[in-house]
């Protein structure tokens, strides 16, 4: 096991929505790890940016802080 | 009106704690709300003091003088207590707040009574309007050189008054508690040993408001230390239910002991609307619902909407839509209007399918690795991580200090709030080593941009991905990346493959060229006029260095014969 702290992740029900979800913040180059294709390791300010996109399109995730 | 809580004044002074607490509440609700930027001054601006105080059962008259006392107090404690956290600047409702309203009554009252006693940054003169302090500075501070008390002055004082109304048997005059104070505690917020002496004549940087000298210490005990007791009263003693305090009338009394118990409930409307209704109204289930819901209180009115948005946040918290809706089952008398039912349903399903932890600890199983076996149950609750896809673990990043504590023995953390260390190195040939239990995430994904996997710690350059990272982010980036990933330095021949396909390096040529020299400029730029040079050029190296195609000398030497000019045998022979 390996321990990464201060990531962003995020997790979807499946792999085209993960796709969206990157592809409206604009951050799907910036992925650092697609370890399995619904869920997608971030810097955080990019796990930020994808919050915010969410959101201002009227879709509320699950956040976990 | 059904949809008011009505507030009896003649009940109302014998409430206590469970009363002053809806005054917190209503604080903590509106910078729940609200979530105001918090200003260089350390406080929130003007528009959510007003917000505040409407929320308060008795708001401060912001017309009279007295600014938003009863707000800077409730603000001031509840930031010292831990119940709010400055977060980017941005005010708001910490995780304590939660656990706070969690616990019992009485605990929440002994809490809030401890935070006041030992408070720090309250100060109860800066509070009192009748005051003036012409030391006070911005943010509520005080000039050293005044007879304002200090922080244990203030301490101690407050344990001598929350003493002196737990002694009180009957209902007296706040002016008669005053003199008993007085005649016991003389020295209870500034010294007056010395009263008289050329030293202590006046009560230094304290005025009465309006004011234009200092005021005279001998009589004015009360006008000073009576005014701030009588503040004390109204707030701190009142609020957390040492006394019992009439506003009308200025007394001060004994709290009941019978143990104050909520008796309240909510109505919850088609239109998302929860109105809460009572005479006392229970802060704890109050605050479970202003979590989850919008806090949006009129005039004395609790009021909170349900909304998608601060729905799903507080899912993010750790509540479900069970938990809401069993909430506000319980609060409810009449049954949840369907669509209400439905659409909290449909929310947690909705936001179930995109989960976000924009600040995680992620715990990668490696290999064949099953997690939920391996990790250790007081990691897996003391983080309160979770199973993500994949058979990884998440949760939110824990304090390093508690991560520490809980983590196996003989793990590394990898930090990505630091710049990580460079792990890669140089192999032979285009070959990169880096050893899997070192890799962290930033170099994998470098690697997967440049490179191959050819076993689990060595990858090999691949042309086809670095000239596709080449045109993502350009060769110079791509290869500063790299080299700021590296332990050593690429050795040559990967730092040319790895510039070469990023598309730093033009391509070299390696073919027949033919080549035709002239030496003087003059005629080299007639030569260069030529039509028949244009049919055979390649490129210009440098003034009177023509490349040629093959073929192109025979064919210029033909040209320029016709012109007369010859061409000499060897290069270096000059005329």
């Amino acid at each position: 096991m390996k321990f990464h702290l201060h990531v962003g992740v995020v997790e979807t029900a499946d792999a085209t929505t993960l796709d969206e979800a990157l592809a409206i913040a604009g951050v799907a180059a910036n992925v650092l790890a697609r370890p399995v294709p619904n869920l997608a390791l971030l810097e955080r300010e990019d796990a930020e940016k994808v919050i915010t996109a969410l959101e201002e399109r009227g879709l509320h995730p699950k956040v976990t802080r | 009106m059904l949809n008011r809580t009505i507030v009896n004044p003649a009940t109302d002074i014998r409430r206590g704690y469970l009363h002053g607490e809806l005054d917190l509440l209503g604080i903590l609700e509106t910078v729940a709300a609200r979530r105001p930027k918090v200003l260089k001054n350390g406080l929130p601006n003007l528009a959510f003091f007003r917000a505040a105080n409407a929320a308060l059962a008795r708001p401060d008259v912001e017309a009279e003088g007295i600014g938003f006392v009863q707000v800077e107090f409730w603000l001031t404690l509840a930031h010292e207590a831990g119940l709010l956290i400055e977060n980017d600047s941005l005010l708001e409702p910490s995780a304590a707040a939660d656990e706070f309203f969690a616990s019992s009554l009485p605990e929440r009252r002994e809490f809030m009574r401890r935070a006041w006693l030992s408070s720090r940054h309250l100060n109860e003169f800066t509070l009192t309007p009748e005051l003036e302090l012409p030391g006070l500075k911005k943010g509520r501070t005080v000039d050293v050189t005044t007879d304002l008390p200090d922080l244990e002055t203030l301490q101690a004082a407050r344990r001598v008054l929350a003493r002196a109304a737990a002694e009180l048997t009957e209902e007296i005059t706040l002016r008669q508690f005053v003199r008993d104070l007085e005649k016991q505690h003389r020295n209870l917020f500034i010294n007056h040993d010395d009263d008289g002496s050329w030293r202590q004549v006046f009560y230094r940087g304290i005025r009465d408001r309006g004011g234009r000298s200092d005021l005279e210490r001998d009589g004015n005990w009360d006008l000073v230390e009576g005014t701030v007791i009588g503040l004390c009263c109204a707030l701190p003693l009142a609020k957390l239910g040492y006394l019992a305090w009439d506003p009308r009338n200025r007394t001060v009394g004994p709290v009941d002991d019978a143990p104050e118990t909520p008796a309240f409930e909510i109505i919850v409307q088609p239109n998302f609307e929860v109105l809460a209704i009572g005479d006392r109204p229970d802060a704890s289930a109050l605050w479970q619902l202003a979590r989850c819901s919008q806090p949006s209180h009129e005039e004395r009115v609790r009021r909170y909407v349900l909304e998608r948005k601060t729905f799903t946040a507080a899912l993010g918290r750790g509540l479900s839509a069970a938990d809401a809706l069993a909430l506000l089952e319980r609060l409810s008398r009449s049954p949840i209007p369907q669509n209400v039912r439905f659409s909290i349903n449909d929310w947690g399903q909705m936001s179930e399918r995109i989960k976000v932890w924009p600040d995680a600890l992620w715990i990668e199983a490696e290999g064949v690795e099953e997690l939920a076996k391996v990790l250790p149950a007081g990691l897996v609750n003391r983080l309160g991580a979770s199973a993500c896809a994949g058979g990884h673990f998440v949760c939110a990043a824990p304090e390093t200090a508690v991560l520490r504590e809980v983590l196996p023995a003989r793990r590394a953390v990898l930090d990505y709030s630091r710049r990580l260390p460079p792990v890669i190195a140089p192999g032979p040939g285009t070959e990169l080593l880096a050893p899997r239990e070192e890799l962290h995430l930033r170099a994998r994904r470098l690697l997967e941009q440049i490179a191959v996997p050819t076993s689990a710690d060595r990858w090999q350059l691949n042309a086809e991905a670095i000239v596709k990272a080449g045109r993502d982010v350009g060769g110079d980036a791509l290869l500063q990346r790299v080299r700021e990933a590296m332990q050593r330095p690429l050795s040559d021949a990967q730092a040319l493959a790895l510039s070469t396909w990023s598309g730093r390096f033009d391509k070299p040529f390696a073919g027949q060229l033919d080549v035709l020299l002239v030496d003087n400029p003059e005629q080299a730029h007639l030569v260069s006029e030529l039509p028949e040079l244009a049919k055979w050029l390649t490129r210009r190296a440098a003034p009177g260095v023509f490349l040629l195609r093959a073929g192109g000398a025979a064919a210029m030497r033909e040209a320029l014969a016709r012109l007369g000019v010859t061409m000499r045998a060897d290069v270096r022979e000059r005329s």
